[in-house]
């Protein structure tokens, strides 16, 4: 794998040699992306870095010495718009290729619609398990789906909490409900007495309510599946009531996310959350894509940021292994990736129900001293964990 | 009433338009699956706005929970999908049972208020049966939703002209029922619902008659939403902002009460959003830039594009048109 890197290495060395930008024919790729409405923080994170990852791209000499041009268009996170931006991309600009979209409503759109244009599709951060499991051919995964984002937490569970009891607390999404269902699942097989399984509308100002049927059960973990304002709430919110447990836990998303610190706080503290990637993960280019992103924005993306920076490297990739700019080759150029890109090893395989899917370890993040640390596998620890964790009333003010 | 020659005026320009958006997808150049998807997009959200109208326009019950009957269509289909095997088509027949059964209920509890409670009932109905189906996990598969494994044709040409005999049939449900005597009850209703009662007007039977076939054509469009897109969740289709206000605002776009107004309410809402959407720097504030335009329609178009047509005629060309022309 790191020979394939050189190689590519080279030769885009190579290409930026010999291929000069004025005579570049320019490639204009069509993104669809949430840019206005409720996901719109996604969006914006994944705009940005697509837009490091073409300006790289195009300063290394572009794709096949064409020249990148994002043209990125406002989804609004609804499946039908999503599919409109699609069907104009196939039909109109004539591309021979599908990547984007933020949830997986809209993957799930335009995944079906990809499959009947026999258009290949590269799906970036959608994480409904279905969306590779319907035996679709045309249909490329690079992120995990959300039954494999907490395969490292389980791990972490597994070897060093040992818990008796969890209680988890979801938002009512699809991936709420899908990581919930995983970790009950999870909870059974490592024989992890599920004590409460609540779902909550996401959005809501006061959790208390739900928050002191925890309190009640005294679980040893407390398992919560929310994006980012929820997440700070939930977390400031345990720490009003004083609830106490062996360790608090987040099943990525919101918990993973640089504003998550920002908004609890000090209730920030000591954290679990599972993660795909972090600014300090163990692979090449991560640490320079998250800097480069932290001068533009002025904070550390999520990974939210770090697959679509990577996808369009894989499209690259594919898109000079295929040699043209034909939908067979492309999707077959894309089914024999094997990258090692700043989000992590790619490469899509058949498992199970699955196709097309990429499988990759997973992180475990905690919160120590105010700041995301990798703290499992411990081959790629930046911390060593803590546990278990302090009692609200030791801690300092 | 109207006579021989305009009643024969009026069904040539509803013939002209169904045969003008019958011929569109064999019209090279338009029958790219874009157009067509835009086309079909217009055509059911003409169908919801037309199905408001009737409710809304006519009998002046404004509705802000016409999502509740869109998502009862939508998932009927799907559910038959999902358990027992059916084709999501079935969707169509049976869900026009389940939706007015549906709206019968919402009807027993929303149609005793009257004017913004009204409206405050309907929306809270559509809520109700959103966070139902997120929870009804055993029936719905909650915020999953469900995904039809394959849809039934690749090509559009099929979607669309069963979505363009959808919103014939509406159109013509419709023209029958607001030209008959139904039609001057449901007015009456909206103008004074007292002073209908005291004519003898069963104001109830009557509101209930507008609230199912309203919500059975919702419905229609939802299960056909369903069959289309071959994926739907609770937050989709039961969505307040997504489905119930933009109902609402087709028909004001459009003109209330008229009987092209949904019609060209949804193509200029469509049109206009993916339009201002795609262009280029300003495009980005699209949400924005379409709530103005928006804004200004309904200042000075207060009645709609069609209400208001010879005023915005006069506008443009500077000096009011004969009487006679238009006459919407």
């Amino acid at each position: 794998m790191g020979k394939l890197v050189k190689v590519l290495g080279v030769a885009v060395v190579g290409t930026a040699l010999v291929a000069s930008p004025a005579l570049a024919k320019t490639l204009k790729i069509g993104i669809p992306l949430p840019l206005t409405g409720s996901k719109a923080k996604f969006g914006e994170i994944e705009r940005r870095s697509y837009e490091i990852a073409a300006e790289e791209i195009n300063a290394a000499g572009g794709i096949n010495g064409m020249q990148i041009e994002l043209d990125i268009q406002d989804s609004q996170g609804k499946p039908e718009i999503a599919r409109a931006i699609a069907e104009k991309l196939v039909d109109v600009a004539k591309q021979p290729f599908l990547i984007g979209a933020y949830s997986s409503s809209c993957s799930k759109a335009i995944a079906a619609l990809a499959e009947e244009r026999k258009v290949p599709y590269l799906v970036v951060t959608g994480a409904a398990n279905d969306i590779t499991q319907k035996g679709y051919e045309y249909v490329f995964r690079m992120n995990p789906s959300v039954e494999y984002y907490t395969s490292g937490f389980r791990g972490f569970l597994r070897e060093v909490v040992k818990p008796k009891t969890i209680a988890i607390l979801y938002e009512a999404t699809d991936f709420g409900t899908s990581g919930s269902k995983s970790m009950v699942k999870e909870a059974k097989r490592l024989g992890i007495k599920v004590v409460l399984n609540e779902k909550y509308e996401s959005g809501a100002v006061d959790f208390k309510p739900i928050l002191s049927q925890v309190k009640a059960k005294r679980p040893d973990v407390i398992y919560m599946v929310s994006y980012v304002m929820d997440a700070a709430l939930l977390m400031r919110q345990i720490k009003e009531l004083r609830i106490d447990a062996k360790l608090f836990a987040g099943g990525a998303a919101g918990f993973a996310i640089p504003e998550f610190v920002e908004n609890a706080k000090d209730a920030a503290e000591y954290v679990v959350t599972a993660t795909l990637w972090s600014p300090f993960a163990p692979y090449r280019g991560a640490r320079e894509f998250a800097e480069k992103y932290k001068k533009r924005a002025g904070k550390y993306p999520s990974y939210h940021g770090a697959e679509a920076y990577s996808a369009l490297y894989v499209l690259k990739d594919a898109l000079e292994r295929a040699g043209s700019m034909d939908s067979e080759a492309i999707k077959k150029a894309l089914a024999a990736t094997d990258l090692v890109t700043a989000f992590g090893p790619v490469k899509f395989e058949a498992k199970g129900k699955y196709k097309n899917q990429n499988f990759m370890d997973t992180l475990v993040l905690q919160v120590i001293n105010g700041k995301h640390e990798v703290i499992w596998p411990k081959k790629f620890a930046t911390a060593k964990y803590v546990f278990p964790i302090p009692r609200w009333r030791d801690r300092r003010r | 009433m109207a006579s021989a020659a305009q009643t024969l005026g009026r069904y040539r320009t509803a013939a002209a338009v169904v045969v003008g958006l019958a011929v569109i997808p064999l019209v090279p150049g338009l029958n790219s699956s874009y157009v067509l998807h835009m086309l079909i997009l217009m055509l059911m959200w003409s169908v919801i706005g037309m199905a408001w109208n009737l409710l809304g326009g006519y009998c002046g019950q404004v509705s802000f929970g016409h999502a509740a009957f869109f998502g009862l269509g939508a998932y009927t289909g799907g559910i038959l999908y999902y358990h027992l095997g059916w084709s999501a088509w079935w969707g169509l027949p049976v869900g026009m049972v389940v939706v007015a059964l549906g709206a019968l209920g919402v009807g027993y509890i929303c149609l005793r208020l009257r004017g913004p409670y009204f409206a405050l009932g309907t929306l809270a109905m559509g809520e109700v049966l959103r966070v139902t189906a997120e929870n009804l996990e055993w029936l719905t598969e909650g915020t999953r939703g469900i995904m039809l494994e394959t849809r039934t044709w690749v090509a559009k040409e099929p979607f669309y002209y069963v979505i363009l005999a959808i919103a014939v049939a509406s159109f013509v449900v419709l023209e029958v029922m607001v030209r008959s005597k139904w039609g001057y009850y449901f007015v009456a209703i909206r103008e004074d619902q007292d002073a209908a009662e005291s004519l003898g007007i069963d104001t109830t039977l009557y509101k209930n008659i507008a609230l199912v076939v309203s919500a059975v054509l919702t419905g229609v469009a939802g299960a056909f939403y369903t069959c289309y897109m071959g994926y739907i969740d609770p937050e989709i289709v039961f969505a307040l902002h997504d489905v119930s206000i933009v109902a609402i605002m087709v028909v004001m776009v459009g003109g209330v009460a008229t009987r092209w107004g949904p019609l060209v309410g949804a193509v200029i809402m469509i049109l206009l959003s993916e339009v201002v959407r795609t262009l280029p720097y300003i495009g980005r504030a699209h949400q924005t830039l379409f709530g103005i335009l928006l804004i200004v329609i309904i200042i000075f178009l207060p009645n709609g594009v069609v209400g208001d047509f010879r005023k915005m005629m006069r506008f443009f060309l500077g000096r009011s048109k004969p009487a006679g022309a238009g006459g919407v």
